[in-house]
């Protein structure tokens, strides 16, 4: 089994489809929606699936086909390392512990923990976090 | 007993022991203060946090015609320029006009140790002395006459721990507080930081020779709210209490050291890297440094309560805090640092090495800091009512 986030968007002529569910129940996925929206654009869902590989591979065509815009995003926000001054401001603000004070008082940062929640990106005061859709 | 000259001696012929203040901790426990006291002659410490009471005097030079500066603008934040024709005071914190608290006087001073051009404009009302009445120009660090750091209150010994009760999120200049207590945050370096670790400034005084933002600074007075008055725990103050004001040349510095800070919903602050070392005259000055996170109170305050006098709802050990969680009210708390506890191990590790090296040499106190201080209130007062 394997997890990847994707970013789906979908077009307004689309935002009324069970493209969802379909792609839950006729790829057997586990889906993991962290964040939605609509707006007069049409609607976004990030999103993390967790399956076979070929079982992922099968959804993403699935969704390609009924006309989503797929984008894997495996990372939501990311760190930069030169402006990171290794405080830990974010360490107690992420609620999946993405954020890791390790011995040597290093903040590591954990993309595959990450459920782009964004929490940490005003939390930053030296402006190392960046969103990265 | 060792003297400050037979210290200096030892640096200068490159005998000098220097240890951090965290690698003593196990010598004076493993041997005893004593024997720590023959064997070591300095002890660095260090911290890098928030740092909002700092700021640079800088001077312009003349232009042709001479201004006398009025107002002046670096990169659209106002600097304050009623002292003489083309000396100005830029604070960190100081805003850029219409920008909404993303750009301040930090963010000038780490473009100036950049090397980044910086935008100037200002304007006067003319006089027979002083012509010119606009000027707008362009400059680099190296081409001001003069650029130093001077500030007010810095390396605070100890702080408050900051939590919210509220049921909703809070921004602060203590970060974001979560809702119903879910964070905790600090702002120290504990048992590193300078202040802790001579707790009473028996070594640390106006003169004394420290670094600051990656180069050699001096501390040249009293830290504003410069406190003597908090209780003791193992001889170190249980709240904010004594504090530096400092001074050092900009042009030496490095944005290592320096770095601005957008602290969100509150405004911009500058983390400033500062060092102090403790000549270890005696057997009294290696019992404080040895003081560990452990024996480090700070009290946890609701930053919920918009008053100035926070109830305290407990005491915590740096130790506790640095745990990544602390108990409050039978829940577990996640807690974070504002300061960054691994510069303040890279500052005292520099200034260790530079000691070692012979190229820091420790001084005597010019003066003593203040034994006795505490803090007044500001109160809303009539003119007569000040009189009574």
């Amino acid at each position: 089994m394997t997890r990847r986030k994707f970013l789906l968007n979908f077009s307004p002529s689309i935002v009324n489809q069970a493209i969802i569910f379909r792609l839950v129940k006729d790829h057997d996925l586990m889906l993991n929606i962290l964040r939605a929206g609509i707006d007069e654009r049409g609607g976004y869902t990030l999103v993390e699936i967790e399956g076979k590989p070929s079982q992922i591979k099968g959804g993403v065509s699935y969704l390609e086909d009924s006309g989503v815009e797929v984008k894997e995003l495996n990372e939501y926000v990311s760190k930069d390392e030169e402006r990171c001054t290794n405080c830990g401001a974010c360490v107690s603000i992420c609620p999946a512990e993405a954020f890791i004070m390790t011995e040597s008082f290093k903040v590591e940062f954990d993309p595959d923990k990450c459920i782009a929640c964004g929490l940490c990106l005003d939390v930053c005061s030296p402006g190392a976090m960046k969103l990265q859709i | 007993m060792k003297s400050y000259e037979e210290i200096n001696r030892r640096i200068e012929a490159g005998e000098a022991v220097v240890m951090t203040a965290e690698e003593i901790i196990d010598l004076v426990e493993s041997r005893g203060a004593k024997e720590a006291a023959e064997e070591v002659d300095v002890v660095t410490t260090g911290t890098f946090g928030a740092m909002c009471s700092s700021g640079a005097f800088l001077n312009f030079g003349h232009s042709e015609p001479p201004i006398r500066m009025n107002k002046v603008w670096l990169n659209g934040v106002p600097a304050y320029t009623g002292i003489a024709a083309v000396d100005a005071y830029l604070g960190v914190t100081e805003l850029k006009e219409e920008d909404n608290m993303h750009y301040g006087g930090a963010h000038v001073i780490e473009d100036l140790l950049s090397g980044e051009v910086i935008q100037m404009k200002a304007t006067s009302y003319g006089t027979d002395c002083y012509p010119r009445k606009e000027i707008e120009t362009s400059f680099t660090l190296d081409m001001l006459n003069q650029a130093y750091l001077f500030n007010p209150r810095n390396s605070l010994q100890n702080y408050a721990v900051a939590t919210n009760s509220t049921d909703h999120i809070l921004f602060t200049y203590m970060g974001k507080l979560l809702p119903n207590y879910g964070n905790a945050t600090f702002s120290s370096a504990g048992q590193l930081s300078p202040l802790m670790n001579d707790p009473s400034c028996r070594t640390i005084g106006i003169g004394t020779r420290i670094f600051l933002g990656g180069a050699e600074g001096y501390v040249s007075w009293e830290g504003t709210q410069f406190s003597t008055s908090a209780p003791l725990n193992n001889g170190v103050p249980t709240r904010p209490s004594r504090s530096l004001a400092v001074v050092g040349d900009l042009k030496k510095m490095s944005t290592d050291y320096l770095r601005a800070l957008t602290i969100h919903g509150y405004g911009i602050s500058m983390a400033v890297g500062l060092g102090v070392p403790i000549p270890i005259l005696d057997e009294e000055m290696a019992k404080a440094v040895a003081v560990r996170d452990e024996d480090i109170l700070a009290p946890v305050l609701d930053y919920s309560v918009q008053s100035r006098d926070k109830k305290v709802l407990r005491d915590v050990s740096y130790a506790e805090l640095r745990s990544g969680s602390i108990e409050l009210f039978g829940k577990e708390v996640r807690t974070s640092s504002l300061s960054s506890y691994y510069m303040a191990r890279q500052i005292a590790q520099e200034l260790k090495s530079r000691i070692e090296k012979g190229e820091f040499m420790i001084s005597r106190p010019v003066q003593p800091l203040p034994e006795d201080r505490s803090n007044k209130p500001l109160d809303i007062r009539s003119k007569e009512g000040v009189r009574v």
